[in-house]
């Protein structure tokens, strides 16, 4: 009951603020905006003088138009004969070349005589979208030939396929970047409920009821945990839909993951929420004020985001991970990213995550009790 | 024979100065001795006033019984808990008010009133009941929805009053109790804690205002530097004299002529 009426004072203190929602909110919504204008400025931006190399199957007249396009804008091409397409391929994957053209035999004069059958001729072009280079070659391809005429079809082929290339992206940035939205998610909500109100005396009013120290450190973290995940749903949200247009690709990699990954995913994403409300808790109960607080999160939230990114450069860690708090999160989300199902090691790793926000529970149910930390001058 | 209600035994606190605070008192010691050995009981229906310069140990006394703060040594019994063993069961029967507890801008008195009612374990029917009583009493009713940061200093003190005293406690303990108060909110208050008395409850104050002592207490205890310096009944204590004047002879008498 007084539990109860702990939790639903923080919920009630949130959402009746709009100034705290803005704040838990906006950060996603300004990702979204700044990501998409930033990939809408890549992709537009002029770019420097390049030398294309572009292996050429079959004839048309429309390569030297081509040509002349890519010489106008200040660009050089080589067109070299397409003799052996894999390896052309593994090429265009190295950067060393730019794309492959292949017009089907006797383009020009199905185009001339207007007979098309029942579909139109197709220009392939195969080319890397993960390379500058070589997508803007594609662009330049395609916006031509378009212009040109609509008789016949283009059809864009990559070398890589485009789940390989969301999961390289997403491996090694994705866990990196949840796990510093959530950190700043729980760190503007719980400074200002725990630390605040130790500064303002209002922790103290609530000290002097009955209620179980236990019920307070709950009846904290609990709320503080929900309110974080909404805050950090919406920044990852922001990220999510915002990385097509960063990278210029599309979601649909996202449907190559299977609904177990996404049901290891969620756990693990999960889990880390209540653990950092936990730990900054700890520490704001431990300061006397809310600056002081905000100093020692500060180095804490620097220590997780190393931990976080050293994932990124280190290829595979060991399943001792799993007892490593916030690690194990990241190390088995990356596994999922990549492909991979560690059942047993995501379910320990959420455990083992659970167990050390119960024991800092106790901790900061033990401080509350410490007068020289609630009380100390 | 009355009740005893709140029976303090020994009590002893030490506290460790701050190099900050050794310098503010200007001094070498690393340990100041706030309360040494304090023992008094204060009965049902009856004012307890503590009375004693700033940094007597009024204070600290009165955190040791609303259980903020545990004894170094001694103990002292509020309603037969214990306030070293028993915190739990003291503040549910305890109300304290002091201005070092502060209520949160955020929220208006009607919602804090419910909310503390809670965490005193009082089901909804009593707090609405409650609430109504001690509402009308104290004129909360006129700035019930209005959020505690825009109230006046008045309005807040009383706010905090009815909050400190939402679960109907047997002992209730206010530090200063007119302190920062207008006329008009001070003689609510005084006029409350005459009432309470009259109820049966038992009050522990602390003051060093001379005539809120003369006017609400049945009993004062003087405290000088943590010690019980005297105590008894103003007729007992004062043999005569007026409160001041034989606080200031008491002084004397353990400090020397040093006003």
């Amino acid at each position: 009951m007084k539990l109860l009426a702990l939790i639903k004072k923080e919920f009630y203190r949130f959402f009746r603020d709009p100034r705290l929602i803005v704040t838990m909110l906006l950060p996603g919504i300004l990702i979204f905006a700044l990501y998409s204008i930033l990939g809408n400025a890549i992709y537009s931006e002029e770019e420097e003088a390049r030398a294309y190399r572009i292996y050429l199957q079959g004839e048309s007249s429309l390569v030297t138009v081509l040509e002349e396009v890519i010489k106008e804008s200040g660009d050089t091409v080589e067109f070299l004969p397409l003799e052996d397409e894999e390896s052309a391929k593994a090429e265009i994957e190295e950067g060393e070349a730019a794309a492959i053209l292949v017009f089907p035999e006797g383009f020009d004069e199905t185009l001339l005589m207007g007979v098309f059958g029942e579909t139109k001729p197709a220009v392939r072009i195969v080319y890397d979208p993960s390379d500058e280079a070589s997508m803007t070659f594609y662009s330049i391809a395609s916006a031509t030939l378009q212009e040109i005429g609509s008789r016949f079809e283009i059809a864009p082929q990559s070398v890589r396929s485009e789940p390989e290339l969301g999961r390289e992206v997403m491996t090694t940035i994705l866990p990196f970047i949840i796990v510093c939205f959530v950190f700043s998610a729980c760190m503007s909500v719980t400074l200002e409920s725990v630390a605040g109100e130790k500064e303002r005396g209002t922790l103290a009013t609530v000290l002097v009821t009955s209620a179980r120290r236990s019920d307070v450190a709950i009846g904290k973290i609990v709320p503080l945990a929900c309110v974080s995940m909404l805050g950090a749903l919406s920044s990852f949200l922001g990220i999510a839909l915002s990385m097509p247009k960063l990278m210029g690709m599309s979601l649909g990699f996202l449907g190559t993951y299977s609904v177990w990954s996404y049901i290891l995913l969620l756990p693990l994403l999960l889990c880390i929420v209540p653990l950092i409300v936990a730990v900054i808790a700890t520490v704001s109960t431990l300061s006397r004020s809310v600056k002081e607080a905000s100093a020692y999160t500060g180095v804490l939230m620097i220590l997780v985001m190393v931990v976080s990114i050293i994932t990124s450069f280190v290829p595979s860690f060991g399943d001792w991970t799993v007892v490593v708090p916030v690690l194990n999160a990241v190390v088995y989300m990356q596994r999922i990213l990549q492909g991979g199902l560690p059942v047993w090691q995501s379910l320990v790793s959420v455990g083992v995550n659970l167990l050390y926000t119960a024991v800092l529970v106790v901790i900061i149910t033990k401080m509350l009790s410490s007068e020289r930390i609630m009380f100390g001058k | 024979m009355k009740d005893i209600v709140v029976r303090a035994d020994s009590l002893h606190k030490t506290f460790t100065l701050s190099r900050r605070q050794r310098k503010l008192e200007k001094t070498g010691e690393t340990k100041k001795v706030a309360v040494d050995g304090l023992s008094f009981s204060a009965c049902r229906g009856e004012i307890y006033g503590l009375l004693g310069p700033n940094g007597a140990g009024k204070t600290t006394t009165l955190r040791m019984l609303s259980t903020l703060i545990k004894p170094d040594a001694g103990d002292a019994s509020v309603m037969g808990h214990s306030v070293v063993k028993e915190s739990g069961k003291v503040r549910d029967c305890v109300g304290f008010m002091t201005s070092e507890l502060k209520l949160e801008k955020f929220f208006t008195p009607d919602y804090l009133f419910q909310f503390f009612g809670a965490m005193h374990g009082m089901s909804k029917d009593k707090i609405a009941e409650r609430k109504r009583d001690l509402f009308t009493r104290f004129g909360v009713n006129a700035f019930a929805g209005v959020k505690v940061g825009d109230l006046s200093t008045g309005m807040l003190q009383k706010v905090s009053l009815v909050i400190s005293i939402v679960h109907d406690p047997d002992v209730v303990i206010f530090d200063e109790p007119t302190n920062g108060l207008d006329v008009l909110t001070a003689k609510v208050v005084t006029d409350f804690l005459m009432e309470l008395r009259a109820m049966g409850k038992s009050v522990l104050l602390s003051t060093h205002i001379f005539s809120l002592a003369e006017k609400l207490c049945d009993r004062v205890g003087v405290i000088i530097d943590g010690k019980m310096a005297a105590e008894g009944t103003l007729e007992e204590l004062c043999g005569g004299f007026s409160l001041e004047d034989r606080f200031f002879s008491i002084y004397r008498d353990l400090k020397g002529d040093v006003l």
